[in-house]
C-alpha cells in the first residue's frame, strides 16, 4: 500500500482528507497538535514543520505522497511564526520531498491570492496574477507558498506536483476565515457592497484533494464548487442577518480591534467582503473529473450543522 | 430582505409602485415580461454568475423606462439589425452622465425582438464606489475587462461598449456630435471571438447637459475619471445632474463582420476602428440634419 503524508492532518480539513484516504492509502501525518480520536492505523507525528525532527519523520515514514496544508492562516500568532511556519516550513518541506523519493505532492493553496479588488475579471483562470499582497500584505506568506509550490513543480518535474486554489471552503469541520464569519448571527458587512462569492462543502474539497493525490496530477488548479451567489445571499442562507455598517466606521473600528487583538482579521480582509474574487474552476474539472457532490443550499446550510 | 439597505430601496419602490398610475404599472409588467424572456442562467437564489438578478433589474430598470417611454421620448430605427447571438453594440458616447448607454439598454430591451440584456463593460472604478457597483452588476453590467467582455460574447450576449470612454462622456458642448479617439480594445476583442459589430449612432445625448468646462486633474484626485461642469452642475446641486428632456434618436447600422488577427499591430486594428467610427459619424450626422429639434 502507498504512502500518504498529511501536514496540518489534526487540523478540519486535514481530518477529513486523511478519513477520505484511509481505505487505499496507508496515512500519517504531522501536526502542532495531536489528533485525538483519530482513526485506527492513521499515524500522527506532533512536530513543527520548521524543526529538524520534521525531517526526521520525512526519512522514517518515507512516503510515496505528500499533502501540504499544514499552514497558520489565523493572525492569533505572531508574523514571525507565521512567516516561519508557512514559508520556511513549506521550503523545507520541498527539500525533503527532493531528498527523500517523494512521488508526488499535492499543495493547498487557496483562490485568495489572487486578492480582491474592484477591476477584477470574473471567472479568473489560473494564469492570472497572485495580488492578494498589494491590498492584503498580511497574507503575503500564503502568497509566497504558492509562488514556491509553482516554481518547484517546474522545477522537479518528476516529482507530480498538483497546487490546488479551492474557492470558499465551509462545512462544519473547516475553520475557515469565511466559514467562521458566516457562523455569526449577525454578521457585518461593508455597507454598499455585495460582491458575488464562490464556495464549496468541505467534503468536496477533501474529494479534490483525494483526486488529485489518485489521479497524479500536475499543475496549478482552481478548485470550484456548485456555484455562487452575492455575500448577502450567503448570509442569509446560512441563516445570519447582514448588519451592512459604512467603510467609513467599519474599517477604522476593525483597525483598532484588531491591533487589541479583540478581532480575529486584519482590516485588509474588508476588501474581501467589497470586490469579487471569482475563477474558474473548467481546468480541474477536466483535468480530474471533478464535480461537488454538495448543492449550494447544502453548501451554505453546512456551516451550522 | 429587509437585511439590507437596498432592500429599503425596493420596498419603497413598491410603495411607489402601487400608488402609481396604469401606465407605470403596465410599463413594469412589460418590463418582468420582457426581461423573463431573455434566455439567462440564473440560478436558484435567483442570480446569474455575474450577479444580474431579474428581480432587481426589474426594479431598478422601472425609473429607467420610465425615461425611455415618457422623459427622452426615444425613437429608434433599424433595431432589426442587431443580429442573434454574439454581438458588440458600439456607439457614441456624450452626455455627462451615461443615460446613452441606459437608453440603449432599453431598446434592446424592450424594443428588439427577441429582447437582449446588454451587457455593459463598465469603467474600472464603478465597482469602488457603495451600491454603484452592486446595481452595475444586478443590471448585468460589468467592468469592461477583455477577459469580461470575451466571456460574455462566448456565452453569446449582447456586449455594449463605448470606446471613447470618458473622453466622449465629460467632452465639452463646443465638441458636440464630434467622435473623440476610440480605444482599439474593442476590434481586438471582436477579432478575437468573431463578433459582429452594430455601430449605434444616438442623437441626443450631446444635447441633455451640455458641458463647459472639465477639471479632469480636480476629478481624478476624487477618484473620478472627469468633472463635469455643465449648466446646471454643481450650481444647482444635485438637481443640475437632471438631463435636458431632450429627444433621443437611435439609428443601428448594418452589422459589420472583420477578419483578421487580432494581435495585429495598432495601425492595422486601427484602419477597421475607423471604419466602425466613420460609420457611426455618418449616421449620426444625419440624424442631427433629419431632426427639426433638440426637444423633438
Amino acid at each position: 500500500m502507498e504512502k500518504v503524508l498529511i501536514t496540518g492532518i489534526a487540523g478540519g480539513q486535514g481530518r477529513l482528507v486523511a478519513k477520505r484516504l484511509i481505505d487505499r492509502y496507508e496515512v500519517c501525518g504531522v501536526d502542532r497538535v495531536d489528533w485525538a480520536g483519530r482513526p485506527e492505523g492513521v499515524k500522527v507525528h506532533v512536530v513543527d514543520l520548521t524543526r529538524k525532527k520534521f525531517e526526521d519523520v520525512i526519512r522514517t515514514e518515507l512516503p510515496d505522497h505528500v499533502i501540504h496544508m499544514g499552514f497558520i492562516r489565523h493572525f492569533r500568532s505572531d508574523e514571525q511564526t507565521r512567516y516561519d511556519v508557512n514559508v520556511r516550513g513549506t521550503r523545507k518541506l520541498l527539500d525533503h520531498c527532493v531528498h527523500h523519493g517523494v512521488r508526488s505532492l499535492v499543495v493547498m493553496s487557496s483562490s485568495y491570492v489572487y486578492g480582491a479588488f474592484p477591476e477584477n475579471p470574473y471567472y479568473m483562470d489560473e494564469d492570472s496574477p497572485l495580488s492578494a499582497s498589494r491590498s492584503y500584505p498580511e497574507i503575503r506568506d500564503l502568497v509566497e507558498v504558492d509562488a514556491l509550490a509553482t516554481a518547484f513543480l517546474w522545477r522537479y518535474p518528476h516529482i507530480r506536483t498538483t497546487v490546488l486554489r479551492p474557492v470558499n471552503v465551509i462545512g462544519y469541520y473547516v475553520h475557515s476565515m469565511i466559514g467562521q464569519y458566516l457562523r455569526e448571527r449577525r454578521v457585518p458587512t461593508v455597507m454598499g457592497f455585495d460582491p458575488m462569492m464562490q464556495f464549496i462543502h468541505e467534503d468536496d474539497c477533501a474529494t479534490a484533494i483525494a483526486i488529485a493525490v489518485e489521479r497524479q496530477l500536475q499543475g496549478v488548479f482552481n478548485v470550484t464548487g456548485p456555484g455562487e451567489v452575492p455575500l448577502h445571499t450567503a448570509i442569509r442562507e446560512s441563516g445570519g442577518i447582514a448588519i451592512p455598517v459604512p467603510e467609513f466606521l467599519l474599517r477604522p473600528a476593525l483597525a483598532r480591534l484588531f491591533d487589541f487583538g479583540l478581532f480575529p482579521y486584519p482590516p485588509g480582509a474588508l476588501d474581501y467582503l467589497k470586490y469579487p474574487i471569482t475563477v474558474s474552476g473548467e481546468r480541474f474539472m477536466d483535468a480530474a473529473n471533478f464535480q461537488p457532490d454538495h448543492s449550494l443550499r447544502e453548501t451554505l446550510e453546512s456551516v451550522h450543522i | 430582505m429587509a437585511d439590507e439597505a437596498p432592500g429599503m430601496l425596493d420596498a419603497l419602490m413598491d410603495f411607489v409602485v402601487r400608488y402609481l398610475p396604469d401606465d407605470v404599472r403596465d410599463l413594469e409588467s412589460e418590463l418582468e415580461d420582457r426581461l423573463h424572456k431573455v434566455p439567462n442562467q440564473v440560478n436558484e437564489f435567483g442570480f446569474d454568475p455575474y450577479g444580474l438578478s431579474l428581480e432587481a433589474a426589474r426594479r431598478m430598470f422601472l425609473p429607467t423606462a420610465l425615461m425611455y417611454r415618457f422623459y427622452f421620448r426615444v425613437e429608434h430605427r433599424d433595431i432589426d439589425r442587431v443580429p442573434e447571438g454574439r454581438v458588440m453594440l458600439i456607439a457614441n458616447h456624450a452626455g455627462q452622465l451615461p443615460f446613452d448607454g441606459a437608453m440603449l439598454t432599453m431598446a434592446m430591451l424592450l424594443d428588439a425582438d427577441p429582447p437582449r440584456i446588454c451587457r455593459s463593460m463598465g469603467e474600472y472604478f464603478l465597482p469602488r464606489l457603495p451600491w454603484l457597483g452592486t446595481a452595475m452588476a444586478r443590471g448585468g453590467a460589468m467592468v469592461g475587462t477583455p477577459e469580461n467582455c470575451v466571456h460574455m460574447l462566448d456565452n453569446e450576449e449582447c456586449v455594449l461598449a463605448f470606446p471613447e470612454g470618458a473622453r466622449g462622456m465629460n467632452k465639452p458642448y463646443t465638441e458636440r456630435y464630434r467622435l473623440q479617439r476610440m480605444g482599439l480594445g474593442f476590434m481586438r476583442l471582436a477579432l478575437e471571438t468573431s463578433t459582429p459589430i452594430v455601430p449605434v449612432a444616438i442623437v441626443g445625448s450631446d444635447d441633455q447637459q451640455p458641458g463647459i468646462a472639465n477639471f479632469e486633474a480636480l476629478g481624478r484626485r476624487l477618484g473620478l475619471p472627469a468633472l463635469p461642469i455643465t449648466l446646471g452642475f454643481p450650481l444647482l446641486g444635485p438637481l443640475g445632474m437632471l438631463p435636458l428632456p431632450v429627444k433621443y434618436h437611435i439609428y443601428f447600422g448594418e452589422p459589420m463582420v472583420f477578419a483578421g488577427d487580432s494581435a495585429d499591430d495598432d495601425v492595422t486594428i486601427q484602419q477597421n476602428v475607423d471604419a466602425v467610427k466613420e460609420t457611426i459619424e455618418a449616421m449620426l450626422a444625419r440624424g442631427v440634419h433629419e431632426r427639426k429639434g433638440i426637444f423633438t
